[in-house]
């Protein structure tokens, strides 16, 4: 087994690796870092996540979720470290897994890989207090600097951007599944499934990936979901180039962490930019990582003190300009797990349930299908096609999801270790 | 990037040492304050006795002294030498300082002011037990970095020289009314047909205030926005109930003004000396004859008389926080002080949160420079001028 292999199954155990290794580890992903672009451009079918922030055993539960590295091609949008207990180890194996398997996962920056903000909340401490000096912390806020500041997902579906066609699961703790798929007013209904005859199991989507024979074991018990067949592909040949498509319909996905920017036109503006340094107080790369969605015309004030608020015309105009069919950010809290805003034209996706072991909210990711097929699941499987109107009166056959978005709990309490409770602030009145 | 800042950034990779660089070292801004001695005794204190040895728990800043510091913040250490603890008057870092009736004569509010030009009013309500000095440094840093601005900053009733109609009623309500009579008050002292651009700050208690009056909309049309200094509901009412053990362990009083500042400054309670000299004689009053007090200096404001309005001055602080108009700024000494609505709300980016681990609860006094540039960017931001957007980059792009 060699040292890299070694790393990944410690931390996967949530055990700290040597600092000799951490060291080794961080060079070696600088490295791979340098040589992407700002904006990264990372294939369908990829599964799309939020904040994780430190909070490694619901890290874990997203893995359990959507499927382990490297059978799930995944896309983390930021904020790995800070506020949770275990920064260091979900920021280590993120990296780790990026090392070994550099095509099979996308990590970009958020707000909090910076030197300033992790002195703050709390990743520095960690780091500190686990190897008793600052070196690791050091050594990780290097490999924040080299981190992309966003993600270009091409050859999603053809249905990506039609409302039909989000497709929502909600993974209960016992690992039950609720299918919903989305109404006429914008919300989500049950999928009634009585598809059962049309249930066929499709081709592993990989047949290069030699763990497609045995894969089916990590997701089975979570996703007790029927494998439905892939209805009508009606894209065109997937194209894996980048050139903007001239179908608005088979656009890209932009990925970024927080949002839009005043001064960032364009998609090749970002490009532009020199992102190899701490994130500054303001500008473009600052923006990117700190800005808002709001319900406002134009750009407006950010309550948060850096980026801006942007409104549904700045978005749409963004979108048309770039042939963009979504932007996908994460950064705030969303209680329910993920957003969809301005008539699905952005997304906020959290990844982060329970924020701070004390918000109550619910986590998400999202899966986007490659063009020509379902959402395909963790174990190569194709979802979506046939799904059935609530309340019977016939069915119809639809094309498979675009998007399907998974929700899910944080990790049983037992099993996180959580630490003790904090002493209290000592208040004077 | 282009092909040209990678080919440049990699050939600069294969030369840097497998260590990365260490991150460069912060310049100390030059404090516009007489440098005591007494930051080395800060530093010195801080280190090594970090409660957190126990590895399991990663509590990161569970309270501020339980917070690591950087090491590239540290200042070198230097001898200690004999801190000086002489009071310093209030006139070093406010213009006036006046006692306004009420029109009934029922009142009179002890103000310090220093006036505004063509810019805001900064206006501070200090927490309960402390007094309208408690801003002094906060005051002068301000006006460092902002000339045009002023400071407005009084005692509340039953602190320092205001005294009332019935200095006991500490209820949140007439807290609020008496900080929205100080405002009008002041207005019609010096003439002004409306009042400036106002930014309200409040520390502890009196954040619980400037968010009720906030909330309470009088002044909408001036304020531009509010700041609450180390103060949260949910943690707010987690410590009441060992407020009266933290009472029961002060001193009842002093033999002198001296020992007073001493007293706070070695058990941490404010941490620069500096701004103890000025804001703790206006705690005191020399012990009244019919005191059963041995000693002749005792507290001005009996704390713990105060208690049956304590949950009246925090509940609901959390939600009037971020529903009041105006911009929204936290101050807080710790990031583990926040409860579950503010952590919410902070990370839906409702608020501008700094948290200011080197600081102690009394954050304006501790570190005034750093507290009083967060304030002014806080109101430069907000100012309501309007919005100035960058131009967008595809001018520089030519460039």
């Amino acid at each position: 087994m060699s040292d890299l292999d070694r790393y990944i199954q410690l931390l996967r155990s949530c055990k700290p690796i040597p600092e000799a290794s951490v060291r080794e580890l961080c060079y070696k992903a600088r490295e791979l870092l340098i040589e992407e672009s700002n904006v990264q451009l990372v294939d369908a079918p990829v599964t799309i996540c939020g904040d994780i922030h430190g909070q490694f055993h619901d890290l874990m539960e997203l893995f359990k979720v959507g499927g382990d590295v490297p059978d799930t091609n995944y896309l983390f949008m930021g904020d790995f470290v800070d506020r949770g207990f275990y920064s260091l180890e979900s920021f280590l194996l993120l990296l780790s897994l990026k090392v070994r398997y550099p095509d099979r996962i996308t990590l970009i920056r958020g707000n909090h890989e910076s030197r300033q903000i992790t002195t703050v909340y709390g990743f520095y401490d960690e780091c500190m207090r686990k190897y008793g000096s600052a070196n690791v912390w050091r050594y990780c806020c290097e490999v924040f600097d080299y981190l992309a500041l966003g993600a270009l997902v091409i050859g999603a579906g053809p249905s990506i951007g039609g409302d039909d066609h989000a497709e929502l699961e909600v993974i209960q703790t016992t690992g039950e599944a609720m299918r919903y798929r989305r109404a006429e007013n914008g919300g989500f209904v049950t999928v009634t499934d009585r598809s059962s005859n049309n249930t066929i199991t499709s081709k592993p989507r990989n047949p290069d990936d030699n763990d497609d024979g045995d894969d089916d074991e990590d997701t089975d018990d979570t996703t007790p979901l029927r494998v439905l067949n892939s209805g009508h592909p009606t894209g065109t040949s997937a194209a894996s180039t980048f050139s903007p498509p001239s179908h608005p319909q088979s656009s890209a996905i932009l990925c970024v962490h927080g949002g839009l920017s005043p001064v960032i036109g364009s998609v090749d503006a970002i490009r532009l930019l020199d992102r190899k340094q701490e994130v500054p107080h303001e500008g473009a790369m600052c923006d990117l990582l700190w800005s808002d969605p709001d319900e406002i015309d134009g750009w407006g004030l950010s309550p948060r003190g850096a980026g801006f608020l942007f409104g549904a015309d700045i978005v749409k105009t963004f979108n048309h300009a770039n042939n963009l069919s979504l932007i996908a950010r994460a950064h705030q809290l969303v209680m329910e797990g993920f957003k969809e805003m301005f008539d699905s034209s952005i997304v906020t996706v959290w990844s982060a349930p329970n924020y701070c072991y004390r918000c109550g909210n619910v986590a998400a990711i999202l899966e986007v299908s490659e063009e020509g097929g379902g959402v395909v699941r963790s174990s190569g499987e194709r979802g979506g096609g046939v799904v059935g109107g609530v309340g019977g009166g016939g069915w119809e056959v639809k094309m498979g999801p675009g998007r399907r978005y998974r929700v899910f709990e944080a990790a049983p309490q037992d099993s996180r270790g959580m630490p003790a409770k904090k002493p209290q602030a000592d208040y004077f009145l | 990037m282009s092909n040209l800042q990678k080919e440049f950034l990699r050939a600069k990779l294969r030369k840097l040492p497998l260590e990365p660089p260490m991150p460069l070292h912060a310049p100390h801004g030059l404090s516009i304050f007489p440098e005591g001695p007494d930051e080395a005794v800060e530093a010195s204190d801080e280190l090594p006795h970090s409660p957190l040895t126990d590895d399991s728990s990663s509590a990161s800043s569970a309270s501020s002294t339980g917070t690591i510091r950087p090491s590239n913040f540290h200042r070198p250490l230097q001898p200690r030498k004999k801190t000086n603890f002489d009071p310093i008057p209030w006139n070093t870092h406010f213009s006036s300082s006046l006692l306004l009736p009420t029109p009934d004569g029922s009142s009179t509010f002890h103000i310090y002011i220093t006036l505004p030009s063509t810019g805001p009013l900064f206006v501070f309500h200090h927490g309960a037990g402390s007094s309208g000095l408690s801003s002094a440094l906060l005051a002068t840093s301000i006006r460092s970095l902002l000339p045009t601005a002023g400071i407005l900053s009084f005692d509340c009733r039953g602190h320092g020289e205001t005294t009332t109609g019935d200095d006991h009623d500490l209820s949140l309500s007439t807290l609020s009314q008496d900080m929205a009579t100080v405002l009008s008050l002041t207005a019609s002292h010096f003439g002004w047909e409306k009042l400036p651009d106002l930014v309200l700050v409040g520390h502890s208690l009196g954040g619980a205030v400037v968010v009720d009056v906030a909330k309470r909309g009088e002044f909408r049309d001036c304020v531009i926005g509010y700041c609450v200094i180390d103060v949260v509901e949910g943690s707010a009412m987690d410590a009441l109930q060992s407020m009266q053990t933290y009472l029961s362990t002060r001193p009842d009083g002093f033999e002198t003004v001296e020992q007073a500042i001493e007293w706070h400054n070695r058990t941490r309670t404010l941490r620069n000396p500096l701004s103890a000299r000025i804001s703790v004689p206006a705690l005191l009053h020399p012990s009244p004859p019919t005191s059963t007090s041995r000693h002749p200096w005792t507290w001005r404001t009996d704390l713990s008389s105060t208690q049956p309005f304590w949950e009246n001055w925090f509940i609901g602080l959390s939600s009037k926080f971020l529903s009041a108009s105006g911009g929204k700024l936290l101050i807080l000494a710790g990031t583990d002080r926040l409860d579950k609505e503010l952590m919410i709300g902070q990370m839906q980016g409702k608020y501008q949160l700094i948290v200011v681990p080197e600081a102690g609860h009394f954050v304006h006094e501790d570190v005034p420079e750093k507290t009083a540039a967060v304030l002014v960017e806080f109101y430069k931001r907000n100012d309501r001028s309007a919005l100035v957007l960058p131009p967008k980059m595809t001018a520089v792009k030519k460039a």
